[in-house]
């Protein structure tokens, strides 16, 4: 059913991607370098900075599993801003906070996941032994809504707290870089003495990216960042972000359900349906021309300031329960295109040559010179353009 | 600390205090004891014999204000009236020599049992439905259901009458001569170990019970997951993250735990004839000594109020919402 | 679609309605049943209760009659034997039998304070929570006056004065006196946390029916606190009942145990007075105070583990929580 794709086509992919491959060396030495503290022991220089390959985590519950998170697979590069977009519930948040295992204890990571960070497996490591990557490798932005910093401790003690105790610094120095770690997020010194509850919203938002950055960690999460923040701190808090990324060569793992955010500030977006991936490629591409029918219609279901007001799109329906998800493709009771083959076969997740993965019956192998993901794909640097 | 904070927790526990007084006012005249009843109960006094110490005693005036301002002041003064059973020696005088006792049992019984309940209840509730949480949680609350006369009658059984460790009751040795001041202490301290022990335990229990359960809601706070996002060790996060939180809410409950801590005390105090407000309390309550009890009462709930206050305090140092 | 509605009797409509409610009833009670029967613990309380539940209510059939000092059948402070299973106090009374016949008088105290309890608690945190304003912060003022009072001391001090009121001939079904005095004086001394608890719901439910204002508009405050507010607190109140009873028998065993207790009736904790008395831990009679001891220990017990996973299953603050 797939037609070869032609000759042509073929090299100069091959070609795209020796190219990528070189400047991507390139940049990996450079960030790499910037780096202030050994890699660990068993890293591998030369590995991509994180690879997520079928990633499933399940939650347990008394009437049955919740397939929360069921076979996410991608990368992020060195330097790199991808966003992970998606519905409440879609899983999004599972599949960050899977990365150093932050789960409920009804959670489980099962077994043929593998989440790669500088070539070191991360799912077979204990609690004790993952503890050494938490916040010196993976660091995580939360919510700053009030609740993400502890009410009874000044935030210069929570700044410096990680400094102290993972980097080893003594109280003084630590108490010092927490300090410079505020002026660089705009907040001034002697703010380190003030209680959270002393803070303005956006300011505690600030607080929680300095407290990110204590350990100058190999990738930042933000866990929707900018949520409980009005439109206008919002904004600062986006260009904080980007100015950071540039100046400290930041690789950001960006989660939200607010496109716009997106679209501002990264290079690729992931976007999450029911725990799966159903589309994934450069922020330009997909919000220009998106493939999945839901992404068409999340992209529908959001405002832009351009746009009419009238043409706001809904999707109908809700959320599957995940505890028994639909067959076939997760979102075809929902889909407005949806076809027979839907009901049936789960779609595989199809790589376009400028670097768009989808995963949708509407876009087979062969087509547009699509050809099937395969794992080597995911890992190898040739996947991401 | 805020300035309207204290304001307002002095001028509560002032009011709670003029209540107290009031409410003891009011008991004192509807008492089998009141002096009206005391008067008329003697059947061989003259009408006018009645009249005249009524108008001496200030009877005759209205309860409302007169009485009650002239028991105010007086009260403020530290008359108390004069107790039955001890032959009219002033009630100040009978609390003040029972007082420090009661005082010393309840303060180092309240020290220990904090200590150990929220030790034992924040490491249950951090290893929620662990061995250790099984264990913690079934003593603690088999040790809640306990009254402490009920801890302490087989502590004497055991380990006063049986093993002969420690003395059955009182608080020296009768009739003993101290070649020291150090021996006077020691004797002393043989006697407070069963007596303490029997405090503490019967505090433990619901400490470490309510710590649990202040543990387990805080476990689930969202500064807990920074907390192990961070990396910091289990302990550390529990000891320096879970357990600053989850004890404000204790700082109250403690406080308002104490009236039924000196309930506990009064019967552990008569089980090891401990010579407190509470062995007072159950003999006046045997001989009818109202003004006695009274004057307990009173003793009582003033420090129990300002023991909150103090309390109200502790909980504005602790937690810097109210401090600022 | 032309096919008539079959044209149906309003009052078999009525009684379809009152069929539902009453399925709807029983499924309740069914869940309800099946999540209190997956606490052990619970179950386990109950388990307890029931067995002095049934030595509470016919203590002479296991036993015989209650013995008096007349009626003793043994000698003073003989030790457990085949005679007297859990030996003789010091009048040669059996103590099995007045342990037995404690149950009966501790529970029942119990029962009474614990209704005099909750209706003083529930009334004053049903009125301040619905009626608001002026009233609620008097009552409210006046139950945080009662939180921190220590109320055991102001039960000692009003004992005389409720018995200079009831009389001391009073008698109330085959009560006492001296009973009637610890029942009232636990009463009007600990209704103030139910009271407390109490109101925050009925705050709640009231909160929640200003969402709901069209259900409820045109109803007098008598027919909302009817039909709205007591149907939502009910399920708190019977939880709040049973961990006030476990409260109630505990401060009875107290007062008891300090000298309010009736020695002619004597409940567990009067047992544990006399024992006291008669210098029991001092001589090694063990036999004296262990079986009152232990029987009050395991009725707080189960009352606490009935009533906390009552609490859990009934409260809708704790149920989110869990």
């Amino acid at each position: 059913m797939s037609e070869q794709p032609d000759a042509l086509q073929v090299a100069e992919q091959a070609r795209d991607a020796e190219q990528a491959l070189q400047a991507e060396r390139a940049g990996l030495a450079a960030t790499r370098g910037r780096r202030q503290w050994p890699l660990p022991k068993q890293a591998d220089p030369s590995a991509p900075l994180l690879v997520v390959q079928d990633l499933r985590t399940h939650f347990k519950l008394e009437s049955g599993w919740v397939r929360a998170v069921d076979g996410v697979s991608f990368r992020l590069n060195d330097g790199e801003a991808l966003g992970i977009a998606g519905e409440s519930g879609c899983g999004k948040t599972t599949t960050a906070l899977s990365l150093v295992r932050l789960l409920p204890s009804n959670a489980r990571i099962r077994k043929g996941s593998s989440i790669e960070l500088f070539g070191i497996d991360l799912v077979p490591k204990t609690e004790d032994q993952l503890r050494r990557y938490r916040w010196r490798e993976i660091s995580i932005v939360f919510q700053g809504a009030m609740s993400a910093l502890n009410p009874v401790r000044r935030v210069g003690e929570q700044i410096a707290e990680p400094i102290e105790f993972r980097l080893g610094e003594p109280k003084e120095r630590a108490r010092r870089r927490a300090a410079e770690l505020l002026e660089l997020v705009g907040i001034p010194r002697k703010r380190a003495e003030a209680y959270p509850h002393e803070l303005s919203g956006g300011m505690r938002q600030r607080v929680l990216i300095a407290m990110a950055l204590a350990c100058d960690p190999a990738i930042v999460i933000g866990d929707e960042p900018t949520t409980a923040l009005d439109v206008m701190v919002q904004a600062q808090i986006l260009r904080l972000l980007e100015q950071l990324r540039q100046e400290l060569g930041l690789s950001l793992i960006l989660i939200t359900h607010d496109l716009s955010v997106i679209a501002e500030t990264c290079d690729r977006t992931l976007v999450m349906y029911a725990g799966r991936v159903v589309e994934e490629g450069p922020v330009r591409k997909i919000f220009s021309a998106p493939r999945h029918p839901y992404t068409s219609k999340l992209l529908g279901a959001f405002p832009s300031i351009q746009a009419d007001r009238r043409s706001l799109d809904t999707i109908p329906g809700l959320p599957p329960d995940l505890r028994d998800p639909p067959s076939g493709c997760r979102f075809h009771p929902r889909c407005p295109a949806a076809m027979a083959v839907c009901k049936e076969i789960v779609p595989p997740e199809v790589l376009f040559p400028d670097g768009v993965r989808v995963a949708c019956h509407l876009h087979p192998p062969g087509r547009d010179g699509g050809r099937l993901v395969s794992a080597a794909d995911v890992a190898s640097r040739r996947a991401s353009a | 600390m805020g300035g309207r904070y204290l304001g307002r927790k002095l001028a509560q526990a002032l009011v709670t205090i003029l209540a107290i007084i009031l409410l003891n006012f009011l008991l004192f005249r509807m008492m089998p004891g009141s002096p009206e009843r005391v008067l008329l109960r003697n059947q061989y006094l003259t009408q006018q014999k009645i009249e005249q110490v009524r108008a001496e005693w200030g009877l005759d005036k209205p309860l409302i204000p007169d009485q009650l301002v002239s028991y105010v002041r007086s009260t403020a003064q530290g008359d108390l009236g004069y107790s039955f059973f001890f032959r009219g020696t002033p009630v100040t005088e009978v609390l003040g020599q029972r007082f420090w006792p009661t005082i010393l049992l309840i303060g180092l019984g309240e020290m220990i049992s904090i200590v150990v309940g929220l030790a034992v209840g924040s490491y249950a509730g951090w290893r929620r439905g662990g061995f250790a949480d099984r264990i913690g949680s079934g003593v603690s609350l088999v040790l809640y259901s306990m009254p402490y006369f009920v801890i302490g009658m087989p502590l004497i059984l055991i380990f006063a009458s049986g093993l002969g460790l420690f003395p059955t009751s009182g608080m020296l040795t009768v009739g003993a001569t101290y070649p020291s001041l150090i021996d006077r202490l020691v004797d002393f301290g043989r006697h407070l170990v069963l007596p303490l022990a029997t405090v503490s335990l019967g505090l433990i229990g619901g400490y470490s019970i309510i710590m649990r359960s202040s543990i387990i809601e805080t476990r689930s706070e969202d500064y807990i997951t920074t907390a192990r996002a961070k990396g910091l060790t289990d302990g550390r996060v529990l000891r320096h993250h879970a357990f600053p939180n989850a004890m404000l809410p204790m700082v109250t409950i403690i406080a308002i735990n104490l009236g039924y801590v000196v309930a506990g005390a009064i019967t552990a105090e008569v089980v090891f004839n401990w010579p407190g407000l509470g062995t007072l309390t159950v003999d006046a309550l045997s001989s009818r000594d109202y003004p006695v009890l009274q004057g307990v009462f009173l003793l009582l709930s003033v420090t129990v109020v300002l023991a909150n206050l103090a309390a109200d305090l502790v909980y504005g140092l602790l937690d810097p919402r109210i401090r600022s | 679609m032309t096919a008539s509605v079959p044209a149906t009797p309003p009052s078999a409509v009525a009684s379809g309605l009152r069929a539902e409610r009453w399925r709807l009833r029983a499924r309740g009670l069914r869940a309800f049943v099946r999540r209190f029967g997956s606490r052990p613990d619970g179950v386990l309380g109950l388990v307890i209760l029931l067995i002095f539940a049934v030595q509470a209510l016919a203590p002479q059939l296991f036993v015989g009659p209650f013995q008096t000092v007349t009626t003793a059948t043994g000698s003073a402070l003989e030790p457990p034997s085949a005679a007297h299973l859990l030996g003789t106090d010091e009048l040669g009374r059996d103590l099995l039998n007045m342990t037995v016949h404690g149950a009966r008088i501790s529970m029942s105290i119990g029962f009474m304070a614990t209704l005099i309890t909750i209706f003083v608690g529930a009334l004053i945190g049903v009125v301040s929570g619905f009626v608001g304003g002026r009233v609620d912060s008097i009552l409210m003022r006046l139950t945080d006056f009662f939180l921190v009072l220590p109320t055991f001391v102001l039960a000692i001090i009003l004992a005389p004065v409720i018995l200079d009121i009831i009389g001391v001939d009073a008698e109330l079904f085959g009560m006492r006196a001296t009973l009637l005095v610890i029942v009232v004086v636990i009463g009007v001394t600990s209704w103030a946390t139910t009271a407390r608890i109490i109101r925050s719901q009925t705050l709640s439910i009231r909160e929640r029916m200003f969402v709901d204002r069209a259900r409820v508009i045109g109803s007098g405050p008598g027919h909302i606190m009817r039909r709205h507010i007591f149907p939502n607190v009910v399920n708190l109140i019977v939880a709040q009942s049973v961990i006030t009873f476990a409260t109630a028998v505990f401060t009875e065993t107290s007062l008891s145990f300090i000298g309010l207790g009736d020695p002619f009736a004597p409940s567990w904790g009067q047992i544990l007075d006399s024992a006291q008395g008669s210098g029991a831990p001092g001589l090694g009679a063990w036999w004296y105070f262990a079986p009152p001891a232990i029987c009050v220990v395991l009725v707080v017990l189960a009352f606490t583990l009935v009533g906390n996973a009552l609490d859990d299953i009934l409260n809708p603050k704790t149920a989110i929580r869990r």
